[in-house]
């Protein structure tokens, strides 16, 4: 194992943990064995279906390298100098939701570890020194993430608003991070008290996919915000801004940097130190309860809810005409649904190609205006909701629990084509039509109706190139292959196909000013679509990959 | 008397207001293996949690070795080994990273813990994968470093939980061996399981427990003489008053063969 530097450097106050009591050895060896563990995990921010072999702090520190470019964004707001109160409040709401939705995302294992019961509460190791090992464990993460995220901030607060704008930032920080943690460890204790272990993993799995998008989207949205807040509002207090966590944090730069020491400011500056300090003490007094809750992790007490209706038989009946394909269409439907860490590859690049779409649109609002625009063919953007497809038609492939994949072998099943199609068919009415569908309204709606037949080219244009990457790929049995193995699709397949897609576009573009051109196009794209939807099933059970 | 391990006094506890174990008393000695069984959610392993300390809030007095574990809740531990139901396990570890962290926590040192872990790894015949990580095991194999783990500090008292599962024909024999050695030398071995021909055969006492109570106690041909039965799974099923599994098989074929 490793020797980690952060242990080197507790081993400084070996003294005074063992004069407090703690038992030193056991702690540093505890956190040790934690430390290498952490390094052999992948963190959320860089989930890019990677093979996690390298042993050591790798992963992490590489997420610290998105964290410290993250950081980049919030330069602004220690530089300008227009009205601290608003300019730190953004910069301490972007922190907070870094901080929490990390925690959340990456360290619920540590924070819901019930492993750590059972293997170390059954050794000789005191419960303080247990409690101890954790909470450092969590703090030096938290610490090392905020200070990531803050750290050009820092350095640029340093240069521009001196050394005492920069301690107070870094006490803020410090603070802000133990408000986190103890708010994170409220909320998980909120919801198991309620619900079911089940549910919370539900929870910190769409807290993930959250994360992962806005990362994704982050950068795009940054940067227009900046055109559209405007900071030179006065700051008028009102009651509501005393629940507004941010805010407090922010209210004693307003004091350093105008001088102007009101009441409102103190009772803030107040909030932001004795808060934290509350709720942590608080929260040692019902770490008890906590770790009863957690209990409720490993016991799945599986209560059935009654199923009223059977879920995907009516969509199964009208698109799927065999009985094998209805059968593969709801199974695939159920894993998608179910599988989270499915979801967890899947839906941030989702999100990401809905929002796509909008983003463009925005910023053509933006240069040119609403009258304009909507007058416009700006509605193409739409094509930007195709690149999704590949990477969700390479996933589908991969389940967590891609070992119950013997089935298909058990099966009595001769012919694999309605595996293929029923799940190609449950992939695209369950995740792709909803999302097409959502933002064509929303196009139309914003367009007018005349864009409805150019939707349905669209639409057939992206029908046509997702059935084309499928019958380039190598075939794998839907959900038969584990995520470790997972790898980038072939990039250069990709291209390819979206220089394919950006083609059908361009022609599609370009018939828009022939009569009737785009009735012919979205024929001849119709009848593409049936001929190849026709052959690429067609698939000999000997040319599957895998297994 | 002096080679009592474990002592249980009127044992009870509550989850919300569900009792799940209802007054237990139990003298264990020295060298008994113990066959702790009952029916699921009988209380044997909220019992066996209490007593490894996991599990608080129980009311009447737990004794191991002489102490009263509520008092001092640490340093009992150090004379117990303890193999889970649910591997749960540190897997993101090696073999041999594991097994020395556990054995430091019992406060040997490093050299102690590496230099008698690899030796019972190898006389298990997995030496090979000792600097493998452990998620990478199969079930069996993982099974074996449990029962390393449970061992490698030479506690007077082990509570095994199914230890046999997922363990091929020849590791079981060798498994069932040490056990019967162990207790030889004067350990206790807890030993739950709801296999019961592996229970009848190993233990020297029969625990077994139903609804949070102590129905049966007392060597296996005791209980066979008391209670006119040929076997332990007998036993079990006329002591926890279960006699429905002919009818329940019938209705269950009749179903399957439906089509």
């Amino acid at each position: 194992m490793k020797e980690f530097r952060i242990l080197k450097f507790m081993d400084i106050f070996r003294k005074v943990f063992e004069k407090s009591g703690y038992d030193y050895f056991i702690l540093r060896k505890i956190l040790q064995v934690k430390l290498t563990m952490d390094g052999r995990r992948v963190s959320t921010v860089f989930n890019n279906n990677k093979k996690t072999v390298v042993d050591s702090n790798n992963n992490f520190l590489k997420s610290l390298g998105i964290y410290l470019l993250m950081g980049l964004m919030l330069i602004p707001f220690v530089a300008m100098n227009s009205n601290f109160i608003y300019q730190m409040s953004i910069l301490f709401a972007v922190m907070m939701f870094f901080i929490m939705t990390s925690l959340i995302s990456d360290f619920s294992s540590v924070l819901l570890d019930i492993k750590d019961r059972n293997i170390l509460g059954t050794k000789p190791v005191n419960s303080k020194t247990l409690r101890l090992a954790k909470t450092i464990h969590i703090s030096c993460y938290m610490f090392s993430i905020s200070f990531a995220l803050a750290g050009p901030a820092l350095i640029v607060s340093l240069a521009k608003n001196g050394p005492i704008f920069f301690l107070v930032f870094i006490v803020s920080i410090l603070f802000l991070d133990m408000f986190c943690i103890v708010l994170t460890s409220f909320i998980y204790l909120l919801v198991l008290r309620f619900f079911d272990g089940e549910k919370l993993k539900d929870i910190i799995n769409y807290v993930q996919i959250i994360l992962s998008l806005v990362i994704m989207v982050g950068y795009q949205l940054v940067s227009r915000l900046f055109n559209i807040v405007d900071l030179n509002i006065t700051f008028v207090p009102k009651w509501w801004q005393f629940f507004i966590v941010p805010v407090w944090y922010s209210a004693p730069f307003q004091m350093l940097k105008t001088s102007e020491v009101t009441n409102t400011y103190i009772i803030f500056t107040a909030l932001a130190i004795i808060v934290p300090i509350m709720a942590l003490i608080l929260y040692g007094s019902v770490m008890s309860h906590f770790e009863k809750y957690l209990l409720k992790l490993s016991n799945n007490s599986a209560k059935n809810k009654k199923v009223i209706k059977k879920p995907g038989q009516f969509l199964s009946n009208l698109f799927c005409r065999s009985r094998e394909e209805r059968v593969f269409f709801r199974f695939a439907s159920d894993m998608m649904k179910n599988e989270r860490e499915f979801k967890l590859k899947v839906y941030p690049s989702l999100g990401f190609a809905i929002a796509f779409p909008f983003i463009f649109l925005f910023q053509q609002i933006m240069d040119s205006g609403i009258r304009e625009v909507s007058k416009g063919n700006s509605y193409f953007f739409l094509y930007f909701c195709g690149i999704m497809l590949p990477s969700v038609l390479l996933m589908i492939r991969y389940s967590a629990s891609y070992k119950g994949a013997w089935i298909y072998k058990t099966l009595p099943i001769n012919n694999v084509t309605p595996i293929f199609r029923g799940t190609m068919k449950a992939l695209l009415i369950r995740l792709f039509f909803p999302f097409f569908l959502l933002e064509s309204v929303i196009f139309t709606a914003f367009f007018g109706v005349r864009i409805l037949p150019q939707l349905v080219i669209m639409l057939l244009n992206m029908l046509l190139i997702n059935i084309l990457y499928f019958m380039i790929n190598d075939k794998y049995l839907p959900f038969s292959e584990s995520f470790e193995d997972a790898k980038q699709g072939d990039v250069g397949m990709n291209l390819l196909l979206m220089f394919v897609l950006a083609l059908l576009a361009g022609l599609h573009y370009l018939l828009l000013s022939v009569n009737y051109g785009i009735y012919f196009y979205m024929g001849i794209a119709l009848i593409v679509n049936l001929v190849l939807w026709k052959c690429a099933f067609n698939i000999k059970a000997e040319k599957l990959n895998g297994n | 008397m002096n080679d009592v391990t474990v002592e249980i006094k009127d044992l009870q506890m509550n989850y919300g207001s569900n009792q799940v174990l209802k007054g237990i008393n139990l003298n264990i000695h020295k060298g008994e293996i113990i066959g702790y069984i009952g029916t699921n959610g009988a209380g044997k392993s909220t019992t066996i949690k209490i007593i490894l300390g996991i599990v608080d809030g129980y009311s009447g007095e737990v004794m191991v070795l002489g102490q009263d574990i509520a008092k001092d809740r640490t340093e009992y531990k150090r004379k117990i080994g303890y193999v889970p139901e649910v591997a749960d396990i540190y897997d993101n570890l090696t073999a041999r990273e594991y097994l020395t962290f556990i054995g430091e926590m019992y406060g040997l040192t490093f050299d102690k813990a590496d230099s008698k872990a690899r030796r019972l790894m190898d006389l298990f015949g997995i030496m090979d994968a000792y600097d493998s990580r452990i998620n990478s095991f199969s079930k069996g194999m993982k099974q074996k470093v449990l029962i390393i783990s449970s061992l490698i500090h030479n506690p007077e008292i082990l509570f095994l939980d199914e230890p046999l599962s997922g363990l091929d024909a020849n590791s079981v024999m060798v498994v069932k061996e040490i056990m019967s050695q162990l207790s030889r030398q004067g350990k206790t071995i807890f030993y739950s399981s709801h296999i019961m021909d592996v229970v009848e055969k190993i233990s020297n006492r029969i625990i077994l427990l139903n609804n949070g109570q102590v129905v049966a106690d007392g060597s296996f041909s005791e209980l066979k003489e008391d209670l006119q039965e040929g076997s332990l799974e007998q036993i079990f099923n006329q002591i926890t008053g279960f006699d429905g599994y002919e009818a329940i098989a019938k209705d269950f074929v009749s179903i399957v063969e439906e089509v």
